[in-house]
């Protein structure tokens, strides 16, 4: 009967910890219901004695009743009987729980579906822990479906599981596990009573076991809590990946990126110009701010394929992931923006940053998508943020683009759907016949956008699919950014070049020191993926006054020929050391590094330690924390030689030679009684002296190992360590001083007469050390046993304490007087009932 | 005398002691050959102002040990031989009519004497054992309501043969608890027995024995043995062995507070014979299982595993931590 009840216990437990999931409490009564009727049934399983394997069926019948019965009453018969109209309702339900799972991002609502979900799994979990644990008597194995519900929150939430939920889990699973433990003794049955005894207690002795057994778990799950919260670096993080849907629902807090080109024409015909944003940046010079980053193009326009922002790229965590592409030979310049967004924006939740962003400073879970950098979140906004990005902008050379070769194969940067106009990839073709390479098509694809092709900027034109495209291509030649990016990009693609749209921000305008972007300067531009460098902008829209107003075109992106260094202004971290990016170097780079599936590729915006460096410090750590008892150790060594000399400064030893120690305790008598009277003994003596002198001998004695036992006094042990090492004559004398100051101060009437002194200590030091092997005179000195027991003694303290705390709870004490054959109550009924079974 | 507590007058007596247990201790062994720790433990004993229990097969020098005691301390000695017909007047002592005063006169027994020697005790009748043991306890008679105080120092020295021996009525644990120690003589060594052939060969040592010791010169070695200090400590300790004994799962009677005087008294002792005035837990260790063990009832497991007291007394002593601070 124990059993069940406990893994019921443990399963209720453990689903407790999903409250996080949910915003109401609906799931909970549900649950509580659900593990209620399985625990019952199975009980019942046990009580009765039915068969074992008839538990689980059962345990489902009674779980089907009460779903239905729960939430499908009304079509069940007389309200708990499961009809057909029922069972449809329930999968109904179900169904719609997954749509509502699927749609909803925790925690979400509790509504009837996700309830029947909820409280349908968690009683699938209970049937199969009452399987393992009762019906198979694995109740270790029962805690696999246990851990199984545990992660279901710990999966789904990004934030860590709070203590209190981990604790109440855990314990469930502890008192399961003590349950099966103690039920197994009382099976081994009972003790045979003799006689009157104070020892025998008339039942298998679970109490004592079971003690040992809950200190052992309530150690387990203090180290736990307590350990994470001790060691920084085990920040306490979700077990798996943070997904995040790309946007089709509304609802709950499912995150989508909304038609990012509608909205941008529609901010762009706006009739009021609003402030958006403003932001500094170190070198004055602005910076276009990207928001999204459209990289599938369906034939009609591009969109975004599914983000991933795990746990470990949260922007509070460090960098972002690497810049895709980067090579390690190309110049980077480094620039902090400052950015504020007004608080009077839309609903974003993606960060406006220049490319590429290495680092961001931001309060909230941002994450940043590894593939695009886009940073964005699933419940924070950006309005009102401020927040400070570290761009590392890409400074290739003209030589290294050059170099760039035409890529070998296709990916998903360069896929087109079928059935696209002949004319454009003509007309892509014939507009960069004259290039070498894909970076000059590139220039000469942008300057035919901006000069030669003849285009105007025209925001009254709509329309974006495949024909609407072909038409601005090949005959209206009029349109506005997103056109000119979208057209840019598909043509880019068409000649192999790995393409994709932004859309964010231009630079803006500079007003009293700070840039502004207004909701005119929203834009789309194209980006370029050149091997090795990585992904640049072009800018094919027209600017000025005829274009978009504050759009830039980049300064690599220009045909004119001269200009070797594009950078617009002098750029720190530019070293021309390797303008020739060899075909060598190049080709062994694909176009896969594009997808990271080959790790990272380009150049390490934080270059990390080495590997090897790190299991050096590692290491390094590990030797100094492993070394501590041993400077405790010499601490608490130096206190007490220092506490000798202190004593012996002030000590002028006057019967220098008449103290022989260990003798005969006849033979000894008469010269110890001719002491010196009384009078003279001085008072001079420092306990604390005496008592250190003690001290380190016995831990010196432990060090070496040949401790002091608890019943040896101190004469019995000086005689021991005399006859035992066979010492000369002045460590025998130096033992004897300390031992019988010892005694003396301990029982005596009067202070002791002779003090131990510094060399008394290391005489004996020195003549133990002979007696031991080398490697036990190395551990003695690097591991100190003597501190190593004192901090176990610290551990049994604490221990203690988790007595202490049963000590509250567990049944009282049997009292050791005449009458103790007489177990308590509590356990004689416990024995029945588990004799019974 | 009043005690003093002026330390160099302590100091004083204590050497005395040593010399004169010395003394005491050589005269002794000039009769009982090889046997000087049965012969220091007596003198603690006596010291201890207790009694002494020697238990041990016959012949083996018992009823010598405790002559020559007596007889070196120039005290008087009584023997009282124990049988199953003697009766409690026969120790005690009995009022008789005196015929020419016409009243009852008391004719004090052979407990009236410093050193009783009790032979073969477990041969007597309880009722007998009882009588001479209420003296042992109260050190005074009481005889038709007239208590009569008896000279210090008082020792009784009875001797038993093992318990398993014939015609033995065993000494109840009430009684054993009274005895301060017991010892056991055991058969001398091959030397010493040789040596003893050769001295009991020609006369009876016991004959050339001469008192070194005087019976006031014996009380005032008393009164410093009760000035020998005791530290809470040493105390404590002691009440730890003793309270071991009660907790032992071998044992099924532990030791009596009675006993924990006793070993405190005994350890004082024991401490004093060897000059030092204090005593330390190593007294209590080297006395704790004579003091001890008689008065302990091994349990049955104990039994069957054929533990005696004694062995068990000595793991508890091998167990029990000595503390370590005033």
């Amino acid at each position: 009967m124990r059993l069940p009840i406990y893994a019921g216990l443990s399963t209720g437990a453990v689903a407790m910890t999903l409250y996080s999931l949910f915003n109401g409490g609906a799931w909970f009564w549900a649950c509580l219901g659900v593990v209620l009727t399985v625990t019952a049934v199975a009980a019942a399983v046990t009580r009765f004695g039915l068969p074992r394997w008839s538990a689980p069926l059962l345990e489902l019948a009674g779980l089907l009743i009460f779903l239905s019965a729960a939430f499908a009453g009304d079509k069940a018969w007389w309200r708990i009987v499961p009809t057909k109209d029922s069972m449809i309702r329930l999968s109904d339900l179900i169904f719609q729980g997954f749509d509502d799972i699927q749609r909803f991002a925790a925690p979400v609502p509790d509504n009837v579906g996700i309830s029947l979900l909820t409280s349908g799994g968690v009683g699938l979990i209970a049937i199969l822990v009452d399987l393992f644990a009762v019906r198979m008597r694995r109740a270790a194995l029962g805690g696999l479906p246990l851990l199984a519900l545990f992660t279901v929150p710990a999966a789904v939430l990004n934030d860590p599981i709070a203590w209190p939920a981990f604790v109440i889990g855990s314990l469930g699973f502890v008192g399961l596990l003590l349950a099966d433990g103690r039920e197994r003794l009382t099976h081994w049955g009972r003790a045979v009573l003799v006689r009157r005894s104070r020892t025998t207690t008339a039942v298998a002795d679970t109490g004592r076991l079971s003690l040992s057994g809950k200190r052992v778990g309530l150690t387990a799950i203090a180290l736990a809590i307590v350990l994470p919260a001790l060691i920084p670096a085990l920040t306490p993080a979700p077990l798996f990946g943070f997904g995040v849907g790309n946007g089709t629902g509304k609802g709950g807090n499912s995150i989508g990126i909304p038609d990012a080109i509608a909205k941008l024409s529609g901010q762009l015909t706006q009739q009021s110009n609003a402030t958006v944003l403003t932001y500094t940046v170190s070198d004055d010079t602005p910076r276009y701010l990207r928001i999204y980053s459209l990289d599938v193009f369906d034939g009609q326009k591009f969109t975004v394929s599914p983000l991933r922002g795990k746990p470990e790229d949260r922007t509070s965590d460090g960098p972002l992931p690497l810049t895709p592409g980067l090579g390690p030979a190309i110049p980077v310049k480094r620039v902090t923006t400052n950015i504020t967004i007004s608080d009077k924006i839309e609903k974003l939740q993606f960060l406006p940053l220049p490319y590429a962003p290495v680092q961001v400073d931001v309060d909230g879970d941002w994450r940043a998508d590894e593939q695009s950098l886009m940073v964005f979140s699933t419940k924070d906004e950006a309005a009102g943020l401020h927040y400070t990005a570290l761009v590392g902008e890409p400074q290739p050379t003209r030589a290294q683009l050059e170099a760039v070769p035409q890529l070998p194969e296709a990916a998903r940067y360069l896929s087109l759907p079928a059935g696209l106009p002949q004319e454009v990839y003509q007309k892509a073709l014939e507009v960069t016949r004259d290039a070498n390479n894909p970076y000059e098509q590139a220039i000469l694809l942008q300057k035919w956008f901006t000069k030669d092709g003849g285009f105007t900027y025209n925001l009254a034109t709509r329309g974006s699919g495949s024909d609407a495209l072909a038409q601005f291509i090949l005959n209206d030649r009029a349109g506005y950014c997103e056109q000119f990016a979208s057209a840019m990009a598909v043509m880019a693609r068409m000649l192999g070049i790995p393409s994709r749209v932004a859309i964010g921000y231009t630079g803006g305008t500079k007003i009293d020191k700070l840039w502004t972007v207004r909701t005119h300067d929203a834009h789309a531009w194209p980006e370029l993926y050149f091997q090795g460098v990585g992904w640049l902008r072009f800018e094919p829209t027209p600017a000025g006054s005829l274009g978009q107003g504050t759009a830039r075109v980049p300064a690599y992106s220009l045909p004119s020929a001269p200009t070797t260094n594009p950078s617009a202004g002098p750029s720190p971290g530019a070293s021309t050391g390797s303008d020739n990016l060899g075909p060598d170097s190049a080709s062994r780079r694909n176009l896969r590094e594009l997808d990271r599936e080959t790790g990272p590729a380009g150049t390490p915006v934080d270059q990390g330690l080495p590997l090897i460096a790190k299991i050096g410090i590692g290491l390094a750590i590990l030797l100094l924390l492993s070394l501590i008892p041993a400077v405790v150790r010499l601490i608490i060594s130096y206190g007490r030689r220092r506490a000798l000399t202190r004593a012996a400064a002030i000590d002028i030893p006057d019967e220098p030679d008449d103290e022989p120690v260990i003798r005969d305790e006849w033979s000894r008598a008469e010269s110890m009684d001719s002491a010196a009277p009384p009078q003279a003994r001085p008072e001079r003596l420092t306990p604390a002296a005496v008592e250190a002198g003690w001290a380190e001998l016995c831990d010196m004695l432990i060090d070496y190992g040949v401790p002091k036992t608890g019943s040896e006094t101190p004469r019995a042990l000086a005689r021991r360590l005399v006859e035992r090492y066979e010492f000369d004559a002045a460590t025998t004398r130096s033992v004897g001083t300390i031992a019988t100051a010892e005694e003396q101060l301990r029982y005596a009437p009067i202070p002791p007469r002779e003090t131990p002194l510094p060399s008394d200590v290391r005489q004996i030091k020195r003549a133990l050390a002979g007696t031991v092997s080398r490697w036990r005179r190395i551990g003695a000195v690097v591991t100190p046993m003597s501190t190593l027991l004192r901090i176990r003694g610290l551990g049994e303290r604490v221990l203690d304490g988790f007595d202490l705390l049963e000590g509250i709870r567990l049944r009282p004490r049997r009292d050791d007087d005449g009458k103790a054959a007489t177990p308590s109550p509590g356990m004689e009924s416990e024995t029945l009932t588990g004799s019974r079974r | 005398m009043a005690l003093t507590p002026d330390v160099t007058h302590d100091d004083e007596r204590l050497e005395d002691l040593v010399d004169v247990a010395h003394r005491i201790r050589q005269a002794i062994e000039s009769v009982i050959e090889g046997k000087s720790d049965v012969v220091r433990m007596t003198l603690t004993v006596l010291l201890a102002e207790g009694h002494l229990l020697i238990e041990d097969v016959p012949g083996v020098g018992k009823t010598m040990l405790a002559k020559a005691l007596a007889r070196s301390i120039d005290s008087s000695a009584h023997r009282v031989q124990f049988t199953p017909d003697l009766l409690p007047s026969d120790i005690t002592g009995v009022s008789a009519y005196n015929q020419q005063t016409h009243e009852f006169e008391f004719k004090p027994g052979p407990v009236f004497a410093n050193i009783v020697v009790g032979d073969e005790i477990n041969r007597a009748s309880p009722k007998t054992q009882s009588a001479l043991l209420e003296c042992m306890e109260e050190h005074q008679v009481t005889v038709d309501a007239i208590t009569y105080p008896l000279e210090a120092p008082f020792m009784v020295i009875a001797t038993q043969n093992p318990i398993e021996m014939e015609g033995t009525y065993p000494l109840p644990e009430a009684q054993r608890d009274r005895f301060t120690a017991k010892i056991a003589m055991g058969y001398p060594e091959p030397g010493a027995e040789l040596d003893m052939l050769d001295h009991h060969g020609a006369a009876q040592p016991l004959d050339k024995l001469e008192p070194v010791a005087t019976t006031a010169e014996v009380r005032s070695l008393i009164r410093a043995v009760r000035q020998v200090y005791v530290s809470q400590p040493v105390k404590r300790y002691a009440i730890d062995l003793v309270t071991s004994t009660r907790n032992s799962p071998d044992l099924r009677l532990g030791a009596s507070p009675r006993a924990t005087l006793h070993l405190i008294r005994a350890a004082r002792a024991h401490a004093a014979m060897t000059g030092r005035d204090y005593v330390i837990p190593d007294d209590l260790q080297e006395l704790a299982g004579q003091v001890l063990s008689h008065r302990l009832l091994p349990s049955l497991e104990a039994q069957g595993q054929r533990r005696h007291p004694e062995q068990v007394m000595a793991d508890l002593v091998r167990r029990v931590p000595v503390p370590d601070s005033k």
